[in-house]
């Protein structure tokens, strides 16, 4: 039977059983308005972690299977790994880490592969407007979103595991919850090491990838308390790593290396919030962080006679302020008025480096209507962001233009017409500033650069229903996004001098599937997820250019994966294939640059005993050959133990 | 006897001719897109197309248009060489005509590809660490490399200032395709050229300029004695020196990028009689102020350099004019270019018509185009276009 087929057949089945339970569940007290229960937006994805069957490595594992998400993965333990959402490029995609951004003023891409999922609870996608009390305004503003969640500590607990595998990978950790009085510690640690030698195809032969290794050390406090009506927490994490990088895998005279780069890096941080209800009508939240990256990149040219003598230092830092403020006007209205301050810093050594300060204010406000079955809300937020810059050396920029500002306007509704459906659309304007790279580094100034923009449009069709040991699910979601005055590098004179402009047009319509099936019986629990994922994203950057109306790069018109999963007392088993079609590098679409369509599948075993929990998780089954970016091979079958034990 | 040696001379000459005889070469079944080149009368057989690609992106194609039948081949060097699995490499940054020779030069492959001119066979891959430009004398071939100087011991490489170095000039035997030795010039050296005896080698400092402490571009060009292989003197003319081409009648024209902020490009001509200084070449009059180089090339004893006037305001939609210096004459032709030359051809035929084949790198990612005009002529008459590789931006003439 077809797999679509089978869903919809157990959707009709056993499309009888309420939906709506477990919210009402937390409608204790008439006191609570519905406004601040139920919300006008649901997550397209979300994973609870713990419940996995083998703990994933990185974040980027587990967001690599949803809808809708394109990850590009140069490979290896230390290879980047971004995240881009249907199509809108890396940019748009804000990576909040307990409600507060991740951010990188500097290139405006968070590397994936820096986090561990070793201290996170759940990992989830808003692929659209999120829309939920107390959300800070730059929650707002990201055209789609990854939350990271950290668990509050429930009691006295201290957690050892060590992770092994392929490419010399060792990985211990260690993780200790503590109860002081009313307020609970979290303290872990975390090592990682990898050698990330893997054989690959090079053109006619096979070589192993080299200058690929990693060490990383992660550290990190957390303080968890609570206050009459609110609770709080504040979070110490630094991360030092030092690694290789590969480089691409191109034609090279025979004794050269492809690449002798290091790069080590120093990430600080400590950030906090404090949400509290001032009685029934009024609450607030405030957030707060400061950063600081430290960054050494050295290309070493005694070792590597193809290099380029770069030996560069950077700093970035940023401090954040945030208050969000909740209002019920009266039953089902409210309103929301949030405003984040953020302030970026970046120094280097870079040739005539114009040290790049800018102060970013965004502020939202933000009207509810919410009944149980009919939600709707509307959200206007206003961005704007000041730049200072040393500009004695600077060419064609100037203090006047350093200003930018744009108005980012979205609405929401949410409608359950039956128990066994609910439906939701929004309608979104969303910019990305440009980022210091894209303004200051080491190429020529374009004052004239504006934000780039995304218009989205997506519904949500979500059909549930269940019967006695079997449940199933089924989630269509079509949308429409428009990129415009993207940023696209374009090469001056000189190859290594390089100018940005607002260039780009890009429409896409696309579709996302996602069915679900269960069964639990006794000791035995299936479940079954079919996802899809459909993207039309079109260049329509210069109607007078060859490559108009061509598929974008990277960008596969299919992609997929199947999630099976068995449990049986204290045996667990997954196993996921994932399916990328036919893809480009170039919005060129010729024989050149086509990326051969690949599939995979992991499987992963893993068996517990009171504390003890043994896993095997092996990848690429079939040890398969394919590249996510051109040049950029992935490793093949490679294989990962665990063992930990929970006091 | 007599006879006997006659019959030997005339087998000879049959053999000779045998030789001469237009043998099919084994690329002529190379089909491409075909253009109209009945205009062009031209004395070579193929104008060779090298398109950089992208760094990193192992995409640099030869391409070659045909004009025997018009035929415009891409990917020429892949065709003809399916045993090299990698291809050209990565970003092809010069080619040269020696002999039945081609020369190309791929920067960040580290190679000097040697290659049949008429069937695109390989012949010889030379290593050279960062190679950028390549000229010739009658022994040897001269790479300009931005790599510092570098000893080798067991499988090890080391570079003797790793810091901030300077480039070399690599002298490769064109019998054996062996590197014989090499001299440090300036900061990472780009063009190269042969006269009488002397190198001629431009350096940019491009990298220079974004290291500390200084964040300065070299300015100088580098003579060296090629008898000697030494260098003899060092010329100032202007910052980021790019191409150098000798007219062959003791004028070397040096051509520079400017600094992308206050110093514009420009066409510098030094005396080989007497290379002391280095002067500004420009046109007279209303002119004068025209001198800018965005692309150029030589033909003959003939330089010739398409610019434009605000070089610097990158965001602008820019016109290109071109313009050309023979001897002691400037001349500005009527056409105007839009798009992004990248790279520069032009062709004179004996009733002395011009046209020029400009290579567009469009938005320098996709594949490029290449499309001829009539330099004189008034309107912008486009003869002919068609796709090429990534950033088609050298030629040459075979």
């Amino acid at each position: 039977m077809h797999p679509r087929g089978l869903i919809l057949a157990l959707i009709l089945l056993f499309a009888s059983r309420a939906v709506l339970a477990q919210e009402a569940d937390t409608l204790v007290a008439a006191k609570v308005y519905s406004v601040q229960v139920y919300p006008v937006s649901r997550a397209a994805e979300e994973v609870s972690l713990p419940g996995l069957v083998s703990a994933p490595a990185q974040v980027a594992d587990v967001l690599r299977r949803f809808t809708g998400v394109q990850v590009k993965d140069y490979g290896g333990a230390g290879g980047l790994k971004t995240v881009n959402i249907r199509s809108l490029g890396s940019e748009h995609v804000g990576i909040f880490l307990d409600g507060i951004q991740v951010d990188n003023a500097q290139n405006m891409q968070v590397d994936l592969g820096r986090f561990s999922v070793d201290g996170l609870e759940t990992v989830s996608l808003y692929n659209g407007q999120k829309s939920l009390r107390l959300q800070s305004a730059k929650e707002y503003a990201a055209g789609a979103a990854v939350y990271l969640r950290t668990a509050e500590p429930q009691g006295n607990a201290l957690r050892l595991r060590l992770r092994a595998g392929s490419f010399g990978t060792v990985n211990p950790s260690v993780r200790w919850d503590k109860r002081l009085g009313r307020v609970f510690l979290r303290a872990s640690a975390e090592f990682t090491a990898s050698n990330g030698r893997y054989k690959y195809p090079c053109f006619d032969t096979t070589l192993v990838r080299e200058n690929g290794d990693i060490r990383s050390l992660r550290l990190e406090t957390q303080l968890f308390g609570h206050t009459p009506g609110g609770h709080w927490d504040v979070h110490l994490y630094s991360y030092g790593s030092e690694r290789g990088f590969p480089g691409p895998v191109i034609r090279r005279a025979q004794g050269f290396p492809f690449s002798a780069e290091r790069q080590a890096d120093q990430d600080l941080f400590l950030q906090g919030s404090w949400n509290q209800d001032w009685g029934v009508r009024y609450a607030t939240a405030v957030r707060f962080k400061y950063a600081n990256n430290y960054t050494h990149y050295n290309t070493h040219p005694e070792k590597n006679p193809m290099a380029l003598p770069y030996d560069l230092h950077y700093r970035q830092q940023s401090a954040y302020l945030s208050l969000a403020q909740s209002y019920v006007l009266s039953d089902p209205w409210s309103v929301d008025v949030s405003a984040d301050f953020q302030h970026n810093a970046l120094d280097s050594d870079v040739g005539q480096f114009v040290r790049p300060r800018r102060n970013t204010l965004t502020a939202v406000m933000a009207t509810r209507l919410v009944w149980p079955s009919v939600r709707m809300a509307a959200h206007l937020v206003y961005q704007g962001s000041w730049d200072h810059f040393d500009a004695q050396q600077a060419g064609g920029w100037t203090r006047e233009n350093a200003y930018r500002d744009a108005w980012m306007p979205s609405f929401s509704v949410f409608y359950i017409p039956f128990r066994w459906l609910e439906a939701d659309a929004f309608v979104k304007r969303s910019y990305r500033l440009p980022s210091f790279n894209d303004l200051y580094y080491s190429l020529m100034g374009n004052s004239r650069l504006e934000p780039e923009s995304a218009l989205q449009a997506g519904v949500n069709l979500r059909f549930k229903g269940a019967s006695g040991p079997w449940s199933g699910s089924l989630h269509l979601s079509p949308y429409y996004n428009r990129v415009s005055n993207k940023i696209v590098a374009i090469p001056t004179s000189s190859q290594f001098r390089w100018t940005m402009l607002n260039l780009g047009l890009v429409d896409i319509t696309g579709l996302d599937v996602k069915g679900e099936a269960g069964f639990r019986q006794g000791d035995w629990h299936l479940a079954l997820v079919l996802r899809y994922t459909f993207q039309r994203a079109l260049d329509h950057s210069a109607p007078d250019s060859g490559t108009w109306g061509n598929q974008i790069p990277y960008i596969p018109l299919h992609s997929g994966n199947v999630d099976f999963r068995l449990d049986w007392k204290q045996w667990s088993l997954a196993w996921n294939s994932s399916f990328c079609g036919e893809r480009w590098s170039r919005s060129a679409n010729t024989a050149d640059y086509y990326l051969a369509p690949w599939s995979l599948s992991d499987v992963s075993v893993s068996w517990r005993w009171k504390g003890l929990r043994a896993g095997v998780h092996v990848k690429n089954l079939f040890n398969r050959a394919y590249q996510i970016v051109q040049g950029y091979p992935m490793p093949g079958i490679n294989g990962l133990l665990s063992l930990e034990y929970n006091w | 006897m007599k006879k006997a040696a006659l019959l030997l001379l005339c087998g000879a000459l049959a053999f000779c001719a045998c030789q001469k005889d237009p043998v099919p070469s084994k690329d002529a079944t190379l089909d491409g897109t075909a253009v109209d080149v009945s205009s062009l009368s031209t004395s070579a057989q193929k104008l060779f197309v090298l398109n950089e690609g992208g760094m990193g992106s192992n995409n640099a194609t030869l391409d070659f248009l045909r004009f025997k039948d018009g035929q415009y081949v891409t990917g020429a060097f892949k065709k003809m060489n399916p045993s090299v699995g990698a291809g050209l490499g990565d970003v092809g940054n010069d080619i040269a005509i020696h002999g039945k020779e081609a020369w190309i030069v791929v920067n960040n492959s580290g190679i000097v590809e040697v290659i049949s001119a008429d069937d695109e066979t390989e012949i010889a891959a030379i290593q050279v660490p960062t190679p950028r430009n390549i000229a010739f004398d009658e022994k040897y071939a001269y790479v300009t490399s931005w790599a510092g100087a570098f000893v080798t011991y067991g499988a090890d490489y080391s570079v003797s200032d790793s810091k901030n170095p300077k480039g070399q000039v690599y002298r490769i035997n064109l019998g054996t395709k062996k590197v014989e030795g090499t001299v440090e010039v300036g900061y990472q050296p780009e063009g190269i050229a042969v006269y009488n005896g002397k190198l001629y080698v431009a350096n940019s400092g491009g990298i220079s300029s974004q290291l500390a402490p200084n964040y300065s571009y070299d300015n100088t060009v580098s003579i060296i004695d090629a008898a000697t292989f030494k260098v003899e003197k060092t010329v100032e003319v202007q910052v980021n020196l790019k191409n150098v081409y000798a007219d062959g009648k003791g004028t070397i024209y040096v051509t520079t990028l400017g600094n992308y902020y206050d110093v514009h490009s420009g066409l510098y001509a030094i005396q080989a009689s007497d290379p002391t200084q280095a002067v500004l070449v420009s046109g007279s009059g209303v002119k004068e102020e025209f001198s800018h180089v965005t692309a150029s090339c030589q033909v003959g004893d003939a330089v010739y350099c398409v610019g434009t006037e605000a070089e610097f305001d990158w965001s602008a939609a820019h016109q290109y004019y071109a313009w050309s210096v023979k001897g002691d004459r400037v001349t500005h032709y009527p056409i105007m270019l839009d798009g992004t030359p990248y790279g520069i051809c032009v062709l004179e035929d004996a009733s002395d018509l011009h046209y020029i084949i400009v290579g567009d790198a469009g938005d320098y990612f996709n594949p490029g185009t290449l499309s001829c005009y009539r330099l004189d002529h008034n309107q912008n008459e486009k003869l002919w276009s068609v796709t090429a590789g990534v950033c088609p931006g050298h030629f040459a003439l075979y």
